[in-house]
């Protein structure tokens, strides 16, 4: 049974995941007669037979000379070989490539930032769920009230203030040879690690309250379970109830959900990319919606979308493995 | 059709006779209290902007030195990129933020409702496909989407707010609809049906009020979630170019030089804006929740929003209504025992 279950998990999976890249292929093209001409506007010095010849050696040299359907057939077979297209930019290089040349540099910040957010919660909520109703756990309402309230580029752009520009403690411009010039060098460590201080920090204050909450939640609702009471009814310190007994299962249901969230904190760091300059996954997409580059375009679109996809899958899949009150069928 | 058109007239008259009971019982809840007062200000701020803005900041001809500091004249000095008064930019600024926060609210509400109602009552086909739909757009991923979006169909508020509804509505649906199927066997709605009553009828005038509480408090949280969301892409130059919001005043503010200069007023100003509504926002969905189910009370206003924007909040508020309790740690997350 259990099998079976998983099995019907991936083909729902690999369905959705379809109708997702048909979409995909599909939107950016709604209210777009020709793509040659977008990509390539009229010139002033160009008469209109040389402006013809150009848009036709655009159109052959993207793929745009064959009717829309068959554009669609050729992007599904290039995607099951794992081609993603070619990007209208200059030199036109591969989507996959620009793809995982900027991926790394997005991780950077949003594993860091899940990394921060996830250990710091994860010791504030447990302390906060500990003393419940004190003054801590009031403080961390309170606290997590505001920051909702507050969006993170806000939060970036006070900091980039005082911390970037009046008082200097980190750059609050990224240095735009950054990437180009990375070596492993320690030097250049230190660069990125300087500079990735700001928007680490900007989405970490969020990330922190919100992880912070969510286990102490989960720990206070796992500590009115029948084992904890057990746990304590055979006299055992309450430190080791909380650490062994209480939040190895309150945080089940974080750690399951950090696919999600990674995924989350990719497509939410567009704003946060921008605001410091930074040179990720964003800002390639802000950069490709501002000059029109579809393939480059989809590709972000769909590597978001298979990354929710398989966290989810995974999430659900970890879920039947771990937890074993979510059994399918009844076998473990 | 006529009749479909009628009963929903008489549905959502009733809706609206029952918001004077809902204000009344916030305003007797103390947090409840502080998002309403709040929100009222923010609303006086966006519709009397003329009169309480000592300049016109779309007119180009109240402009006057830029980059001043705070002063009598200017309380929140002036922009150095045109020399407009941040203090009147911040007030009509609020028109931005509430009506695409509230009109999203709204319209989420109303689709997810009809497609919520839709669904389970109905059922068959136009569930299975709603419901596929749903698994869909819960995957794409919605900020670069609306980018794309906007960028081809135009920089407008009217289009920002069609793309949240559009892609706002999954979360309710999903809650109002597996309400309905509990509706759905309730006596009076069989006795309706015996008694033949068209099924519109009993949707909207049988169905509907029961469901009315979810609405009203999704509504509220919706606003708060969407006026972030505005308020970013505003920030990203993606809302209409013409409109002054407080997005696009942080934007002009980041690229106007305030950072270099050290003008922190232009950029706290355009802040606490938004921090105020969507705070006010927040606090009345809570509180609300609070009034409508007392066991709710006292988790996370954060993990609230987070799951909200997640399409899934109210699901979990749903099911501690049914269930009763605490569940598995999954759901039983944002539970107090």
């Amino acid at each position: 049974m259990q099998k079976g279950y998983v099995l019907k998990r991936i083909l729902y999976t690999v369905f959705i995941f379809f109708i997702v890249v048909t979409l995909n292929f599909f939107i950016p093209r709604i209210g777009v007669e020709d793509p040659a001409e977008r990509y390539y506007p009229p010139q002033g010095n160009m008469s209109e037979i040389e402006y013809d010849i150009v848009k036709q050696l655009t159109r052959e040299q993207y793929g745009f000379d064959v009717s829309t359907f068959q554009q669609y057939l050729r992007y599904v077979d290039g995607l099951l070989h794992g081609d993603l297209g070619v990007s209208f930019q200059p030199g036109s290089p591969k989507v996959a490539d620009l793809i995982a040349s900027r991926l790394p540099w997005t991780l950077v910040l949003s594993v860091s930032t899940l990394l921060i957010g996830l250990t710091a919660g994860l010791l504030i909520g447990s302390y906060a769920a500990w003393k419940r109703g004190q003054r801590v756990d009031t403080a961390l309402l309170n606290a997590s009230t505001i920051t909702t309230a507050l969006p993170a580029f806000f939060i970036a752009l006070l900091l980039s203030l005082y911390l970037g520009f009046e008082w200097e403690w980190f750059p609050a411009y990224t240095d735009p040879n950054m990437v180009a010039s990375f070596d492993w060098s320690w030097r250049s460590i230190r660069l990125v690690a300087s500079s990735a201080a700001l928007p680490i920090l900007s989405m970490s204050i969020g990330s922190i309250v919100s992880y912070a909450q969510n286990t102490r939640n989960s720990v206070i609702a796992v500590s009115n379970e029948d084992f904890i009471l057990t746990a304590r009814a055979k006299g055992l310190p309450p430190r080791r109830v909380l650490y062994r007994h209480t939040l190895r299962n309150a945080m089940l249901p974080i750690v399951t959900n950090l696919g999600m969230s990674v995924s989350g904190l990719i497509g939410g760091a567009v704003v946060i990319e921008q605001i410091f300059n930074w040179n990720g996954m964003g800002t390639l997409f802000l950069n490709a919606n501002n000059t029109n580059d579809y393939p480059l375009m989809m590709g972000i679109m769909l590597f978001l979308s298979l990354f929710a996809l398989v966290a989810n899958l995974v999430t659900d899949l970890c879920y039947c493995l771990l937890d074993p009150r979510v059994t399918v069928g009844g076998s473990r | 059709m006529k009749r479909f058109f009628s009963s929903a007239a008489a549905g959502i008259g009733g809706a609206l006779s029952g918001i004077g009971g809902f204000v009344r019982k916030l305003w007797n809840h103390p947090k409840g209290r502080v998002g309403l007062v709040i929100a009222l200000l923010l609303a006086v701020c966006a519709v009397f902007a003329p009169f309480i803005a000592p300049y016109d900041p779309y007119d180009v001809t109240q402009r006057v030195e830029k980059g001043l500091s705070p002063s009598l004249q200017h309380p929140l000095g002036t922009t150095i990129t045109t020399g407009q008064d941040i203090f009147s930019m911040l007030i009509y600024g609020a028109r931005v933020s509430l009506v695409v926060g509230i009109v999203t609210g709204l319209a989420t509400a109303f689709l997810g409702a009809f497609m919520g109602v839709l669904t389970g009552y109905v059922g068959g086909l136009a569930d299975m496909l709603v419901m596929r739909l749903v698994d869909i757009m819960l995957v794409i991923p919605t900020l670069p989407l609306t980018i794309v979006l906007t960028n081809l169909f135009g920089k407008s508020y009217f289009m920002i707010i069609f793309i949240f509804t559009l892609f706002g509505w999954t979360g309710l649906a999903r809650v109002v609809r597996s309400q309905v199927l509990v509706l759905k066997n309730s006596n009076y709605v069989r006795a309706a049906e015996l008694a033949g009553a068209g099924r519109w009828h009993i949707m909207f005038r049988h169905i509907l009020p029961g469901v009315s509480h979810l609405l009203i408090m999704s509504t509220a949280l919706t606003s708060a979630g969407i006026m972030v969301a505005e308020a970013g892409l505003s920030f990203l130059g993606l809302g209409d170019p013409t409109a002054i919001s407080w997005g696009r005043m942080l934007a002009d503010a980041q690229s106007g030089g305030a950072l270099l200069f050290g003008h922190w007023w232009w950029i706290i100003a355009p802040g606490i804006g938004i921090f105020l509504s969507v705070f006010s926002f927040m606090r009345i969905g809570l509180a609300m929740e609070e009034i409508f189910n007392p066991r709710m009370k006292r988790s996370s206003g954060l993990y609230k929003l987070f799951r909200t924007l997640n399409n899934d909040y109210i699901q979990e508020v749903f099911d501690s209504m049914e269930e009763g309790g605490p569940g598995g740690p999954g759901k039983g997350g944002a539970y107090d025992g």
